[in-house]
């Protein structure tokens, strides 16, 4: 099973990210400037002092082939950013920056810039970094979509605090209120739906940091295509990975069931079979969110749209059984109930006759076939007492 | 005349050998393709799912193997209704409740309670128990898979509730024959004495004395089988012949129904997979940027060009080199070039903001010594090239032209 819910929090090497872009742009706003370059070497590299001397001025900007570039940097919210605790210094990635005039920038647009300043953060983040080249980001990118997400702009290296345990590792409290906002930068309509689902609305609302975010689907840094088959086939273990944890499920007050009755059923039992032995291929017996939807997962009880009404529900069944127009169709599948004599009391009864039945059946076969075992290879070894038992 | 030793007796006619290696066969496959269902999270069921090449496959197999059975189950129909009404052979096979009896006995000779085994006839009570257990499965199997065949079909008549239950009963019947076949009708023909005669058809003396005594007797009589009157055969084999025909339209056409009452249960529509817009960035591009106040060039950098001409200008008006002061040049031109970092901010401790702070120098100590414009380090850092705000030679010589004056406030 694959361990979403776990996947590592980064050490968010911010410090070289935010080094990195104080250092672009110091650069890009001097290159910009037609000073008389007198260039000389200086064995002092730049302070965060020297650089902020200019940099902190409000508005500055640099033009990078036409388009203006932000530099300002604001030392107040620098230092409290997770690099500057960490002492990490402007030139750590701006690593091209020993002084001014800065070097002439080569990029053709502050994108472009980024794009070629964000592979600095390796040199601290190399795993975060790693698994980034996995992710459908960087597919995106290397197919040639430049808005494709890179390090730096969900981690602005100048502001981005710390969000994981420095020891441990783990997800700080808080951290996962800010994930969706990160992600709506790009995803913003997305990140509606989500603000509107039953667990979005728990976070953005409510601020409760148990529901999912973002990440615990998707994952972090490796964050892989959600359309593929791939993920589609294993959509029951994610949610199972919080839905069928006893602790977390009980502040909800939400069965814990809801995996294995789902395995139980002929949806279920066939996704499980088929993802076990063709992970890629696509199926169209559905899985969790065929029903419940992606990012707009609302509550069952919903008196609008949720399943637990047989209308709503049937709704979702004409989506594979077209000719399904009865209502009493979506009692054929239990809901993720178990079968009690309350709930579908005729299958609890069927299961319980064959309970009864099959042992009753098999023990008495067995019995005879004991005694006739008995009487034919036991009693005639035996040398019986002048009987002839044939 | 042969011995009783060799002499053997027909027990299954050839068509009734290959019906019965037709229902084994097909119950087999039946078995091994319905239980990995019934136990989908084995590793066992996992691996024989895939060796049979995928879940929808086996699926299939499961389906054909059913449609075998069924055809299967109308053959034996359709020769019962022969052998009954046409032969009018006895219906050896009902049970009755001298079965009772004779497994009892069975029993209690078993364990010694009981001198003689029971006497029985052609179909032992051991034998008509699995007849028509598997009579009872193949009903309920048969009603049970029909529902999971067709769900619309059935929760049309039926409520919902139904199918699952059809599931609970198929897999549980499912179990119980399996397991049945495996303990009763392993060890009765196979395990406690291998008997040929499905495979022969025939049946030995000793055997039928052993096994079929009542039959054997009934057959050295005479009277195993009623006399045929062949005229009254031929007429019963006339009417009979449509009637089968018909019957077996009806049981052709209800299997047709059977495999084919509806569609999309079956053979689900493709998915449609919801589309989403992926990228609809929030206002700005994924690094926010400050619309910019106004030209970066009118930024308060330390620019160069507009405001070193505009002072270098406005030096060059009173046209008295001595006449150089903080109030009326130097000043505003430290404000322009050097204020950004020598400000209020006082990088490195000095402030060029006012002529006092000016004089005070920063952390390097004085950078201006009044009278020897050359040795003052604001020179000397100046002259050297490459400093932010770097100051035209023009202006150096201003400055230090304002230094070598004694560096005068007014």
């Amino acid at each position: 099973m694959r361990n979403w819910f776990k996947a590592k929090r980064p050490q968010l090497g911010l410090t070289g990210l935010v080094l990195g872009a104080l250092l672009l742009l110091i650069v890009m706003t001097l290159s910009t400037i037609p000073v008389a370059a007198a260039p000389q070497s200086q064995d002092e590299p730049p302070t965060d002092e020297t650089c902020l001397a200019c940099h902190q001025q409000e508005g500055m900007t640099a033009q990078i082939g036409g388009q203006p570039l932000p530099i300002t940097i604001d030392p107040e919210k620098f230092s409290t950013s997770v690099h500057g605790t960490e002492e990490v210094a402007c030139v750590d990635c701006h690593t091209n920056i020993t002084g001014f005039p800065h070097p002439e920038v080569t990029a053709s647009s502050p994108r472009d810039f980024s794009l070629e300043l964000y592979p600095t953060c390796q040199e601290c983040h190399l795993e975060q970094y790693e698994k980034t080249l996995d992710s459908v980001h960087q597919r995106a990118l290397a197919a040639g979509n430049n808005n494709a997400a890179v390090c730096t702009d969900c981690h602005n290296p100048h502001t981005q605090t710390r969000l994981t345990d420095k020891t441990t590792g783990e997800l700080l409290l808080g951290a996962r209120l800010v994930v969706p906002q990160t992600c709506a930068k790009c995803h913003s309509t997305i990140y509606e739906t989500y603000r509107q689902s039953v667990h979005g609305a728990a976070l953005t609302e409510e601020g409760n940091q148990y529901v999912p975010t973002c990440i615990d689907c998707h994952g972090v840094h490796d964050i892989g295509d959600p359309t593929s088959n791939s993920f589609r086939n294993s959509t029951p273990y994610l949610c199972a990975n919080c839905h069928t944890n006893e602790t977390l499920m009980k502040q909800f007050g939400i069965s814990t069931n809801v995996l294995n009755t789902y395995v139980a059923d002929f949806h279920g039992t066939t996704v499980k079979m088929f993802e076990e032995n063709y992970p890629d291929q696509p199926t169209n017996k559905p899985v969790c969110t065929d029903c419940h939807g992606v990012h707009d997962i609302m509550r069952p009880d919903n008196p609008e749209a949720g399943i637990a009404f047989k209308k709503n529900l049937l709704v979702k069944c004409q989506q594979c059984h077209p000719d399904a127009t009865t209502a009493s169709f979506t009692d054929s599948w239990m809901s993720h109930y178990e079968p009690s004599p309350q709930v579908f009391p005729l299958v609890f009864f069927v299961n319980l006759f064959y309970k009864i039945f099959i042992p009753a059946v098999l023990g008495g076969m067995i019995l005879f076939v004991l005694t006739d075992v008995y009487r034919r290879f036991i009693m005639r070894r035996a040398p019986a007492k002048g009987e002839s038992h044939e | 005349m042969s011995t009783p030793a060799t002499r053997t007796y027909e027990r299954f006619p050839l068509a009734r050998r290959i019906e019965h290696w037709t229902m084994m066969l097909s119950f087999t496959i039946l078995a091994i393709t319905g239980l990995p269902q019934k136990f989908p999270a084995s590793e066992l069921s996992i691996a024989f799912v895939y060796i049979l090449g995928g879940i929808e496959n086996l699926r299939m197999i499961h389906h054909f193997a059913a449609i075998v059975m069924m055809l299967g189950t109308a053959w034996h129909l359709l020769v019962f209704g022969y052998l009954g009404y046409v032969r009018r052979t006895r219906l050896s096979m009902l049970p009755n409740l001298q079965d009772m009896k004779d497994g009892w006995q069975a029993l209690l000779y078993n364990i010694g309670r009981a001198k003689t085994p029971p006497q029985m006839g052609r179909y032992t009570f051991e034998e008509k128990m699995e007849y028509w257990a598997f009579v009872w499965g193949a009903i309920i199997m048969g009603l049970t898979g029909f529902m999971m065949w067709n769900p619309l079909t059935t929760t049309r008549l039926l409520p919902g509730e139904a199918i699952p239950a059809a599931k609970a009963a198929h897999g549980g019947e499912a179990l119980l024959a399996v397991l049945a076949i495996i303990i009763w009708h392993m060890y009765g023909v196979h395990i406690k004495r291998f008997n040929k005669s499905m495979f022969t058809g025939r049946i030995s003396e000793q055997e039928m004395l052993h096994e079929h005594p009542l039959e054997l007797a009934d057959v050295k009589a005479g009277i195993a089988e009623r006399p045929v009157d062949t005229v009254a055969l031929r007429k019963r084999q006339r009417i009979y012949l449509p009637v089968a025909t018909v019957l077996a339209l009806f049981m052709l056409l209800g299997i047709y129904g059977f495999v084919s009452a509806e569609e999309t249960a079956l053979t689900t529509v493709e998915r449609q997979a919801p589309t989403v817009v992926v990228f609809v960035p929030w206002t700005a591009t994924p690094a926010p940027t400050q619309t910019p106040t106004s030209p970066p060039t009118e930024t308060a950098l330390p620019t160069a060009t507009p405001n070193a001409t505009q002072l270098a200008a406005g030096s060059s008006t009173p046209g008295v080199a001595s006449a150089l002061t903080w109030d009326n040049s130097i000043g505003a031109m430290f404000q322009a070039k050097c204020a950004s970092c020598h400000g209020a901010g006082a990088l490195g401790g000095l402030n060029l903001s006012t002529h006092s702070d000016a004089m005070q120098g920063g952390a390097s100590g004085p950078v201006i010594i009044a009278g020897d414009g050359a040795n003052s380090l604001l020179v000397t850092r100046q002259k050297a090239g490459n400093h932010p705000g770097q100051l035209t030679p023009e202006e150096i010589a201003q400055v230090i032209e304002w230094i070598d004056a004694g560096a005068l406030e007014k």
